[in-house]
């Protein structure tokens, strides 16, 4: 639930929702969610002095309730 | 620094803007309602995924489009609250984003969940008119404390109605309002 809420934030956000991708890595003390997003909307992902990454992580953490998430942005062309 | 295009705006409209001239930067009415639309599609996608109840209610509001998100049951969306409005605030930033992605202009777009922003505004309200209050007893200008945006434009309009002129002061984060008696 948490990686598709989060894709959906980020495709409705950036201009390539199809270049998307979230992945879900679970271990011992929470979630890792890993998304994927086409290099030029990057910048979008991130916001002004981080805000909108920020705006990202809160609403996730908060869905998440008492699990620790971690959220990564990462863009496409890296590996 | 987070807020400083949203106090440009406060700054232009004090207390009652005149709309009807902004031809050019004033969104019309229709486009009010396509951004709410908008929004409520970005916001129902994420109820149904969240496995949340709730009613969307789609308004345009001084010259704003208005999204409020009604629960089903109390209590049932506090987690898209949050502490102090922090989730909705979130929200309502993604929400204005995703509304920019699809209309090409920049929203104002104001989102309110579980009423959580009517009673804040409640509150404010009764603040605000505490200080006109003492403005008017002690014949003194009353300095508040540090506020956001839209706390501050809450503030300017009780001020504005009660026939007092107001200003914010200092810089974010830490922006308030000084309500003086004279013009």
């Amino acid at each position: 639930m948490l990686a598709d809420a989060l894709e959906h934030l980020v495709r409705g956000i950036v201009d390539n929702p199809d270049d998307v991708a979230v992945k879900n890595r679970e271990h011992r003390r929470g979630v890792t969610l890993k998304v994927r997003v086409n290099p030029s909307d990057m910048g979008r992902v991130i916001g002004r002095a981080g805000r909108t990454a920020t705006a990202l992580r809160t609403v996730v953490s908060a869905l998440a309730g008492r699990d620790n998430v971690r959220v990564d942005f990462v863009d496409t062309a890296s590996r | 620094m987070t807020e400083t295009e949203t106090e440009t705006d406060t700054a232009q409209e004090p207390d009652t803007s005149p709309a009807e001239t902004e031809t050019e930067t004033g969104p019309a009415e229709d486009s009010l309602v396509t951004q709410g639309d908008v929004a409520a599609d970005y916001l129902e996608a994420l109820l149904d995924i969240a496995d949340l109840d709730g009613d969307i209610v789609i308004d345009v509001e001084n010259d704003r489009a208005s999204v409020a998100i009604v629960e089903a049951e109390p209590g049932e969306l506090s987690t898209l609250v949050g502490d102090d409005g922090e989730v909705l605030n979130a929200l309502q930033d993604l929400t204005r984003l995703a509304v920019a992605r699809e209309t090409g202009n920049r929203s104002r777009l104001m989102l309110d969940i579980a009423g959580f922003r009517e009673a804040q505004r409640e509150r404010l309200r009764q603040i605000g008119s505490d200080a006109v209050n003492e403005a008017k007893e002690t014949q003194q200008a009353v300095r508040l404390a540090a506020m956001n945006s839209f706390e501050r434009k809450v503030i300017h309009d009780v001020a504005a109605d009660a026939g007092l002129s107001s200003e914010s002061e200092g810089s974010e984060p830490n922006r308030y309002v000084v309500i003086s008696i004279s013009e």
